[in-house]
């Protein structure tokens, strides 16, 4: 297995012979196995072109696509093996969305995969449930919402259970709580192996969720790195038409006028915060409790946030509505910060990855206990 | 104008279902939009904003309840239906259901020629809203070829160029680059200083913190909050259960605040006002140069007699075009204000290049800095 699941080297492309300018230019990017990765870059900067090379849609003028360490094979059984590992999603969903009902368009993958009918099955209600649309199994997709034919689209790519599933704007026109949402699904697929790649206008979004950036501008790769290094060089950001997330910048200039380092660089509210308090001070408790197949109810304290799908499924079973039923990592880590207890349900194959967002808080000065 | 109006619309208890829908999309709903207010509708996807937007401009007719555009009842036909439409643009989310003509110039034009207007005001018009939304040099092209945010800001500018009462924007922003957003954003605020009242719905909350004065909630066809924004944010389960995550400014300022025990009030709603609250040190000064029809590198030099560490950063739209036209670099072409005060506050001096028309504008934001602890030291050339 290679440590990269995407290489390109020189890969250029026009979409038509007379274009002046490449839609990509010589791109040579590296896409690591596993890490959480955010494509930047203004609109036209060649994001869309980028993806559809990696799943073989668009074959390089020059230059070479690496899949695992392997040239693509562009005939066609190749191709349909390529798309069984690799999930696109588009940023319209119109673009996506072909039959006539949900139910349809979600089992058009799997079917096209050779999945069997009872897995077929369990995926799809599996995806439903993911992106909370089991009542609209039957629905026409036509009778959708925007953001409703987003999420379709996005149960179609999960249904798959890809290994690399690759978003363009995910959470363009949707609003803030399925933002949180669909990030909290691609966490919990990184978590289970898959690699996700993210593109995305949202520095803010892209800042607090990525390991690493690749940025575009006018079809040229820019920067790959960490987004820090990218966000200090000013003229470089504006010249690629995005804009410093907040936290950064708040960092950023009071560390500046405070005459002190940047680092450590917070990247969440909750992390921003515990650098300017600053106290070394155990700031408060949250109460995890762990949910798995069969989970109950337990012994709570404060406010209740839920996260995870297996969460989400035992308080949907209760009929139940938690305080924090999106976000809610942050909301407890920010009620804690404000010295106040709260309980996180929370599945057990992320209790690791939660528990890690609560130890970043050490590396700010301040720390949270678990309780479990 | 109606002298001493203060409501520019006015949605009294309008009830409005979708033909074949089983529950009403805007359930007894009452808000006013006053005039010259900056105001913000927030809600999720699917909460009734867009729908409320069809009662302003009288598209929709309630099935009870009453809607006021400037102090008169709306009609929902004839000359009356007309008059509404010049009054309240309203430009939607998704441009391609908005821009129809086959070019550029045609299209901006189609609102100034259904009001019946002279030729020569008409091109006036649209060579002003060209001007200002950047789309000058794409006058003459087919509408087909133009970009997504290309054809969002031509959408914008059909509404400009029938200078109305009442912009209305639904989801401006959404689906633009940030650099974009900011420019749409900072155009709003010019529209608003020369007298539109603006009107937005958006999911980035960040965004309509920094620049909204009022704010309407809705849930599930209903408004659940009609009020500045710290009222609304102030209860944060409440916020969560609107599908709503309160902005970072307003958490970091409250949580800084309970953490050392102040009270949270002034609510600083930018960066340079959080920072203003947060830490103190020797300031920069800001230099304002007034722009009106030409931009070039002479007009920096009274101020390199002061200096000449300086960044330049420009604010508003007569300055960005005429500095793009001028090829002279800037080092803030976007966010200019915040990006030179952000300097300031960390020792330097900065240069806005700013439309003459809303050095005003510059003033207030100076001044409204000052209640958060920085004065600033600056200066407008003549």
């Amino acid at each position: 297995m290679s440590d990269y699941i995407f290489e390109t080297e020189d890969l250029t492309y026009k979409y038509n012979s007379r274009q002046e300018k490449p839609s990509l230019d010589n791109v040579s990017i590296r896409v690591k196995r596993g890490v959480r990765t955010a494509i930047l870059g203004a609109n036209g900067a060649g994001k869309s072109t980028l993806f559809y090379h990696f799943n073989g849609i668009f074959k390089p003028g020059s230059g070479t696509v690496k899949y695992n360490g392997s040239p693509l094979d562009y005939d066609r059984d190749a191709l349909t093996e390529l798309r069984k590992n690799i999930s696109v999603v588009v940023q319209n969903p119109d673009e996506q969305i072909f039959s006539a009902t949900v139910e349809e368009d979600i089992a058009f993958g799997p079917m096209n995969c050779g999945m069997e009918r009872p897995d077929v099955e369990r995926a799809i209600q599996d995806s439903l449930f993911k992106v909370n649309m089991e009542e609209y199994r039957y629905r026409p997709t036509i009778q959708l919402s925007y953001g409703q034919r987003k999420r379709i689209a996005f149960a179609g790519a999960l249904a798959i259970r890809p290994d690399v599933l690759i978003l363009d704007e995910p959470t363009a026109g949707l609003d803030p709580q399925m933002s949180q949402d669909v990030i909290e699904l691609v966490d919990e697929m990184v978590e289970a192996g898959t690699t996700v790649i993210i593109s995305t206008h949202d520095v803010d979004l892209a800042y607090a969720w990525a390991e690493e950036i690749h940025v575009l501008r006018h079809g040229k790769l820019v920067f790959s790195g960490a987004p820090e290094d990218f966000f200090a060089d000013l003229e470089q950001v504006f010249l690629t038409g995005l804009t410093v997330p907040h936290t950064y910048s708040v960092n950023f200039m009071t560390q500046s006028i405070k005459g002190e380092p940047l680092a450590p660089y917070p990247r969440t509210n909750s992390q921003i915060l515990c650098k300017m308090r600053n106290d070394g001070a155990t700031v408060g408790h949250i109460r995890l409790i762990p949910v798995r197949e069969g989970s109950d109810m337990a012994e709570e304290e404060g406010a209740v946030g839920i996260y995870g799908s297996g969460a989400r499924r035992l308080f949907a079973s209760k009929e139940r509505v938690a305080d924090y039923h999106f976000n809610a990592i942050e909301c407890c880590l920010m009620e804690a910060i404000n010295g106040r207890p709260s309980t996180l349900y929370c599945d057990e194959h992320m209790m690791p990855f939660v528990k890690g967002r609560i130890a970043s808080l050490d590396g700010f000065g301040s720390h949270v206990e678990v309780v479990e | 104008m109606i002298k001493g109006l203060t409501n520019v619309v006015e949605v009294d208890d309008v009830t409005f279902t979708y033909e074949g829908a089983s529950r009403p999309s805007l359930d007894h709903v009452t808000v006013n939009i006053k005039k010259g207010v900056k105001t913000v509708i927030l809600g999720a996807n699917g909460a009734g904003k867009s729908t409320l937007f069809y009662q302003f401009n009288a598209v929709e007719r309630p099935d009870s309840g009453q809607v006021r555009v400037l102090g008169q009842p709306a009609k929902y036909r004839g000359k009356r239906l007309k008059e509404i439409r010049s009054q309240i643009a309203v430009v939607l989310q998704n441009p391609d259901d908005q821009v129809f003509s086959s070019t550029v110039e045609d299209d901006v034009a189609y609102g100034p020629r259904n009001m019946k207007l002279p030729p020569e005001e008409i091109k006036e018009r649209v060579d002003r809203a060209l001007f200002e939304t950047g789309l000058t040099e794409l006058r003459e092209k087919n509408t087909l070829q133009l970009s997504y945010g290309q054809r969002k800001r031509l959408a914008l500018a059909g509404a400009l160029a029938m200078r109305p009462e009442v912009l209305v924007m639904d989801e401006p922003t959404a689906g633009l680059d940030p650099q974009m957003a900011l420019e749409l954003m900072e155009l709003a605020e010019q529209l608003h200083n020369s007298g539109t009242t603006i009107v937005i719905s958006t999911h980035d909350v960040d965004l309509a913190y920094a620049w909204a004065d009022e704010i309407h909630v809705l849930r599930k066809a209903e408004v659940i909050y009609s009020g500045p924004s710290e009222g609304f944010y102030c209860d944060n389960i409440k916020v969560h259960s609107t599908g709503v995550m309160p902005p970072s400014m307003f958490v970091m300022n409250r949580n800084l605040a309970d953490i050392r025990g102040e009270d949270s009030a002034p609510y600083p709603r930018t960066e340079t006002q959080l920072l203003s609250k947060m830490v103190s040190g020797p300031k920069g000064r800001l230099h304002v140069v007034p722009v009106t029809d030409k931009v070039d590198h002479y007009m920096l030099d009274p101020v390199f007699e002061h200096t000449d560490d300086v960044k330049v950063g420009v604010f508003g739209t007569v300055s960005r075009r005429l500095l793009y036209a001028s090829k002279m670099p800037a080092d803030f072409v976007f966010n200019g204000f915040e990006s030179c005060v952000g300097r300031c506050l960390r020792g330097k001096d900065a240069v806005l290049l700013c439309d003459a028309d809303c050095i005003n504008l510059i003033e207030q934001k100076v001044a409204g800095l000052r209640e958060f602890g920085t004065d600033l030291e600056y200066k407008v050339y003549p």
